[in-house]
């Protein structure tokens, strides 16, 4: 056995005895897409509607009816006025109320009143309730008299979707769980496990041994290179068959790039473990300095584009940003590589750029 | 060719002059010990002569080869034993075989019979995690590391730390055996008894080095340093009672801070402490031996409420072990090795924060700070950070700590690890100190020099105690010259397997 596979098959042992980090390693990845997939939704589903129906005529009905059998509103009730209506909202009865005022048997206005508490969700319910509404008089007016109705209709503007034509967010979250963990995993768990040799003080016997120090650390990032191939056909497969989020694109790039983002990922482990002395310093420089402006300024939440100028810049320089863009492409909207070049390229600029850093500031002694 | 040639080497940390032109040389096949106190640069020279950290100034050479450039033939010659174990403890004892084995470009199989002795002790447990050893087995097992690619100059800074007497002697025999395959052996120590065994040794001192010579030469030109003479106890400790003690038993029932009848811990059906009966004298300094393994720490982690016993009674400072923790550790102190002080405050606000927490009022603190500084001429170092303190002196502030709040009985744990022999003697007169003011000290030892400062002493062999007496009646009743012989017949008989 050359040296290589022992350090190789060392690190797997300390993996695979570490129980707790392994259930932590691969449970993080479920339960968070489960999380996002089903419980942390901002899919419009189940909004619970209150209708004010002063006067019923054929028209309303047909929109009443849309809203109740659309799968986007959950008729609760209906209220006699409109203020009745509006104390359900404040009650927390409802969360929308649409009132419909007539005159004889046209519908003369449509009032549409939203708990905009929180506003991006209130946004879409009100282009959600627009968009039921309008399809239903529309509809209406062009079946029973299609002559009549060319004269009426207005000219409505039809939105589609392309690749994510239901609207569903999964089609989002999946590419970000994507970047968030494995640099996670990869910087993480790498940065501690040599770390955790310095404290050890075999780090010490280690240096003091002819072995190269560069195959030490190469060899002690190969398990956490299989690790975070693991983790991702996990994700890949949990989307693909718990979330039917289909796989638009080819899997070899999508492995090609992610195992790019990977090195890259790895490389920033080694150069938090050259600065951290301890497994407490290791594990609060990568959780601040990688996880926060991960989940706050790579897009994953929050849409890069309505951040203020400062914060784009520093978008700019955070990696997942990238993989995260080249992922929705690939994964989703099925694109070829020609259109992820721009991503690739950055993430091989920042991944050679750091691989150096690492490479540079790693010590052949102990000071 | 010399093995070692250490020409003119210096070395600074900053403002902090860790070695100054020390030379010496080492011929193929010695033993060398490198003594002297705590931070007197052992260290820094192991790792010089390890390629870990490079030399100021001066040169350094191993078997001819510069350590500096020829760092990588360097690395293949030595074989490195750090201060701590530097073992995986969640790999088995074969797996850190076999992993070091690699990491030289040789195998268990081809170097078996440079580690025979060592290794052949521990085969029996190949299967069992490192992590699980005792002392005296890991210590076995990292030299067994260190040898297996059969180096020719063994490296081991203070192999014997934390182990057990009987575990140390075997390790020196074993150490003594190399000679015949002609490993040259750098040992640092700070064990009279190890220095002995050594050809030659070299005395450093503030990174200077004072002498090099035969261990016998060494010591007495330094034995003020390492033979410090007893400390003397100024008032004569209550004369042990002999056995006859029916007459008095009411009042000596009374004036026993520490009762124990019959106490038993059970891990599954392993007796750890198994039915253990004695007690101790107010104002006692009571000896508590027994090698790696023996019980020590599982007994005194129940007298002191950490624990709860399986069976068995006691009392402490007339408080139920068992019932009355709060109680107990009210009227205790305790020091460990591992856990002494926070270093990243200050001595004074280590002070407040102990002291507080057996809530003594913030005047008394204050008070009594001073007045603990002077006595300990730590007075310039009030507001220092624990962690820029010596260990010495990190041990003494431990122990006047531990005592700051007037326990009627302190535990102290090994309080005296790694420490050269003249801190060790300050440390004593402490203890003594503490004794004539009225506390109980109960301490356990690995220092058999330690153990003869006793008032009484008890020996725990495999979870039982094995013999109590004061060390006199010790040696006579076993008929040894000293304790430490005492306690290595009494230890070898130990049936248990290292746990």
């Amino acid at each position: 056995m050359t040296a290589f596979q022992s350090f190789i098959l060392k690190e797997s042992r300390h993996i695979l005895r570490d129980k707790r980090t392994m259930l932590i390693l691969f449970g993080m990845p479920v339960v968070l897409m489960l999380l996002f997939g089903f419980a942390i939704t901002t899919d419009v589903r189940n909004v619970r509607t209150v209708v004010v129906t002063a006067a019923m005529n054929p028209q309303t009905q047909r929109a009443v009816e849309a809203l109740r059998t659309s799968e986007y509103f959950t008729l609760t009730a209906i209220a006699p006025t409109a203020e009745a209506a509006k104390e359900m909202i404040r009650r927390q009865k409802a969360d929308i109320a649409i009132i419909f005022s007539a005159q004889g048997k046209q519908t003369a206005g449509i009032q549409v009143l939203i708990d905009g508490a929180d506003p991006n969700m209130s946004q879409q319910w009100a282009n959600y309730a627009n968009g039921v509404i309008a399809t239903a008089l529309n509809n209406q007016q062009h079946s029973p008299s299609p002559a009549a109705a060319g004269s009426l209709a207005s000219p409505t503007v039809s939105t589609r979707l392309l690749y994510n034509p239901q609207m569903r967010s999964a089609y989002n979250f999946v590419p970000a769980i994507m970047g968030m963990l494995l640099m996670l995993i990869c910087a993480m768990m790498t940065s501690i496990s040599i770390v955790r040799e310095k404290e050890r003080g075999t780090m010490e016997v280690m240096l003091a041994s002819p072995v190269h120090p560069l195959m030490f650390i190469v060899g002690k990032l190969m398990p956490y290179l299989a690790l975070a191939f693991a983790i991702l056909c996990s994700i890949l497969l949990l989307a693909r068959f718990v979330l039917d989020v289909p796989i638009a694109g080819s899997f070899g790039m999508i492995l090609a790039v992610s195992t790019l983002y990977i090195v890259l990922a790895l490389a920033l482990g080694l150069l938090i473990s050259n600065v951290a002395r301890t497994q407490l310093v290791a594990l609060l420089m990568s959780a601040m300095v990688l996880l926060m402006p991960i989940v706050m300024l790579s897009g994953m939440l929050f849409p890069v584009e309505s951040m203020p100028h400062v914060l784009q810049y520093v978008s700019a320089a955070i990696p997942p940003r990238y993989y995260i863009q080249a992922m929705r492409k690939l994964l989703i909207m099925g694109v070829g590589v020609e259109s992820v070049t721009r991503e690739i390229a950055i993430l091989a600029a920042m991944a050679s750029l750091l691989l150096t850093l690492a490479l540079a500031t790693f010590h052949k002694r102990l000071e | 060719m010399n093995s070692i040639a250490v020409d003119h080497i210096s070395k600074r940390y900053g403002t902090l002059q860790a070695l100054d032109d020390i030379t010496f040389t080492v011929s193929p096949g010695e033993v060398f010990g490198l003594i002297g106190p705590d931070g007197a640069g052992k260290t820094s020279l192991f790792r010089i002569l390890a390629t870990l950290i490079r030399p100021s100034s001066g040169t350094a050479r191993i078997d001819g080869l510069d350590v500096e450039r020829e760092m990588t033939q360097v690395r293949r010659r030595i074989g490195y034993m750090p201060g701590r174990f530097s073992l995986y403890p969640d790999l088995t004892v074969r797996e850190n075989l076999d992993f070091f084995a690699t990491l030289f470009g040789t195998s268990v199989d081809e170097g078996y019979d440079s580690i025979r002795a060592i290794y052949g002790q521990i085969e029996r447990f190949a299967q069992r995690r490192a992590g699980d050893l005792s002392g005296g087995m890991k210590q076995k097992l990292a030299l067994s590391c260190a040898l297996v690619h059969r180096p020719s100059i063994l490296l081991l800074d203070e192999p014997t730390t934390g182990v057990d007497p009987v575990s140390r002697k075997e390790l020196w025999e074993l150490l003594g055996t190399l000679k015949e395959q002609g490993i040259t052996v750098l040992a640092s120590t700070p064990y009279s008894d190890e220095i002995r065994r050594c050809e030659r040794v070299a005395f450093l001192h503030h990174g200077q080095l004072q002498g090099i010579g035969t261990p016998d030469e060494i010591l007495s030109r330094f034995a003020g340093i390492f033979l410090p003479p007893a400390p003397e106890r100024h008032i004569a400790p209550n004369t042990p009672a002999p056995i006859a003690e029916n007459t008095q038993s009411q009042h000596s029932q009374q004036d026993n801070i520490i009762e124990v009848k019959h106490l038993v811990k059970s891990f599954g059906t392993f007796r750890a402490v198994d039915d253990i009966t004695f007690s101790v004298r107010r104002g006692e300094i009571f000896g508590f031996l027994g090698a790696n393994g023996a019980g020590k720490t599982t007994a005194m982690h129940m007298l002191t409420g950490l624990n709860q016993p399986t069976e068995g009674t006691g009392t402490v400072a007339g408080f139920d072990i068992r019932t009355e923790h709060e109680q107990v550790k009210r009227h205790i102190g305790y020091m460990s090795q591992k856990f002494s002080l926070y270093g990243d405050l200050t001595v004074a606000e280590n002070i407040r924060l102990f002291a507080g927490i057996y809530g003594m009022s913030s005047s008394d603190i204050g008070r009594k700070t001073d007045e603990l500084l002077q006595q300990l001429h730590f007075a310039e170092h009030k507001h220092s950070r624990v962690d820029s303190l010596p260990l010495g002196w990190k041990q003494k502030l431990a122990f006047s700590v531990a005592i700051f709040h007037r326990p009627d009985v302190v535990f102290l744990d090994e309080p005296t690890g790694g420490v050269d022999p003249q801190t060790r003697r300050q440390f004593w007169e402490l203890i003594y100190q503490a004794a004539e003011s009225g506390i109980t000290i109960f301490v356990t030892t690995h220092y058999m020099d330690e153990a003869e400062y006793c008032d009484r002493l008890s020996i725990m062999v495999d979870g039982k105690i094995e013999a109590i007496g004061t060390p006199e009646e010790l040696k006579q009743r076993f008929q040894q010259p000293d304790i430490d012989h005492v306690f290595t017949l009494l230890a070898r008989r130990a049936k248990r397997s290292d746990i």
